[in-house]
């Protein structure tokens, strides 16, 4: 019983550092649940990222209201008034290097502009955008 | 001869009560980064709310301290038997279960609002903020287990508990009542909660209502003028 316990802590270490996803991994998912959403989709669009980034949806806030029009740059939290990291990868490796951290910040993020969830399609859009950025 | 006495006393039922709202509070606003300074705000008086309730678990009436309700584990478990088929013995105060859960609360309140706090200074990496989620939605389940036992205990006795959270009496005999309500130290807990808040009233340019009112009072109140009349903000 004690080896397997052993066993396992080891094996979890081991598997551990294989979590840590590149950014390419999401543009991956996204592309193939955007194709699966719509069958007419074909490639994701940075300048349409970039618009998607900057629009306010009809709301009062956009995606660049707290991480700023430059994404390379830091962004300031518009209500807590708090640093936040660069969200291009270029000027911040550790961005979108963790699936439960992409998802999580997607859908609370998302909600917060557009009072709903993104689709792939706009996910894989924005971060085409930010990939693009500081190359 | 059993009545209804004096159980619970005023700070206790207004720490109660202000702890729900509180509560309530801090998980409405967690999934908006929109309401995210009334989160923290609601976390600050979470914490603060336990704070006096530790300090009144020694110094308050005696079926708020913890000498009292706090039992062994193993006399917890034989009640708990007890209760599952259907007959446990009523208690005046907390009941052995309710006393696990309360601490439950109290611990994981703490450890919520502290990881909370850390999470918002950056004290450290991501992990903080997986504690912070575990320990609130721990807490969360031990709201709805002590809801429930509140719920299961109130009919197996025919006593309804949470009116008498409200009114502090609950079924007794004469000598086991509490002879203070320390409604005073109960006022000047409920003052230091309003005064923290005016105080501590998130400024925002956002002009709804809600926010507008505190920053009115705020500025009123400490600044002795107008919100928008101050050189510095």
């Amino acid at each position: 019983m004690k080896r397997i316990y052993i066993a396992l802590l080891i094996s979890s270490v081991i598997v551990l550092p294989a979590w840590a996803e590149q950014p390419q991994d999401f543009i991956t998912t996204f592309a193939a649940q955007a194709k699966e959403d719509n069958a007419a989709f074909s490639n994701f669009d940075a300048s349409r990222g970039e618009q998607f980034f900057k629009s306010r949806h009809g709301g009062d806030w956009s995606c660049s209201t707290c991480h700023t029009e430059n994404p390379t740059a830091m962004g300031k939290h518009t209500v807590t008034k708090k640093d936040i990291k660069p969200m291009a990868p270029a000027a911040n490796p550790e961005r979108f290097t963790n699936t439960a951290k992409v998802e999580k910040w997607f859908k609370r993020n998302c909600k917060d502009v557009l009072k709903r969830e993104c689709t792939a399609q706009e996910k894989g859009d924005v971060l085409t955008y930010l990939l693009s950025l500081g190359r | 001869m059993t009545q209804r006495i004096l159980v619970w006393d005023l700070p206790t039922r207004i720490f109660h009560w202000t702890l729900v709202l509180s509560f309530a509070g801090v998980f409405l606003t967690c999934e908006s980064e929109r309401w995210c300074d009334f989160h923290v705000l609601f976390g600050y008086t979470v914490l603060g709310l336990i704070a006096f309730r530790l300090v009144w678990g020694f110094v308050g009436t005696r079926y708020a301290r913890f000498a009292e309700f706090l039992h062994s584990p193993a006399y917890v478990i034989r009640y708990i038997a007890r209760l599952l088929r259907g007959h446990a013995e009523h208690s005046v105060g907390h009941n052995p279960a309710g006393a696990v859960a309360i601490l439950l609360l109290l611990l994981l309140g703490i450890a919520s609002g502290v990881s909370g706090w850390a999470v918002y200074e950056e004290v450290s990496g991501d992990w903080l903020e997986e504690l912070h989620e575990f320990t609130s939605n721990a807490m969360l389940a031990v709201v709805f287990v002590h809801i429930a036992g509140v719920l299961v205990t109130s009919y197996l006795h025919s006593e309804n508990l949470i009116v008498a959270m409200i009114t502090g009496r609950k079924r007794g005999a004469i000598h086991q009542t509490i002879s203070k309500n320390y409604p005073l130290i109960a006022m000047f807990l409920l003052a230091a909660l309003i005064g923290c808040w005016i105080w501590a009233w998130p400024d925002s340019r956002d002009e709804s209502w809600l926010r507008g009112i505190g920053q009115e009072l705020k500025w009123s109140f400490y600044f002795n003028q107008r919100p928008n009349e101050g050189a510095t903000r």
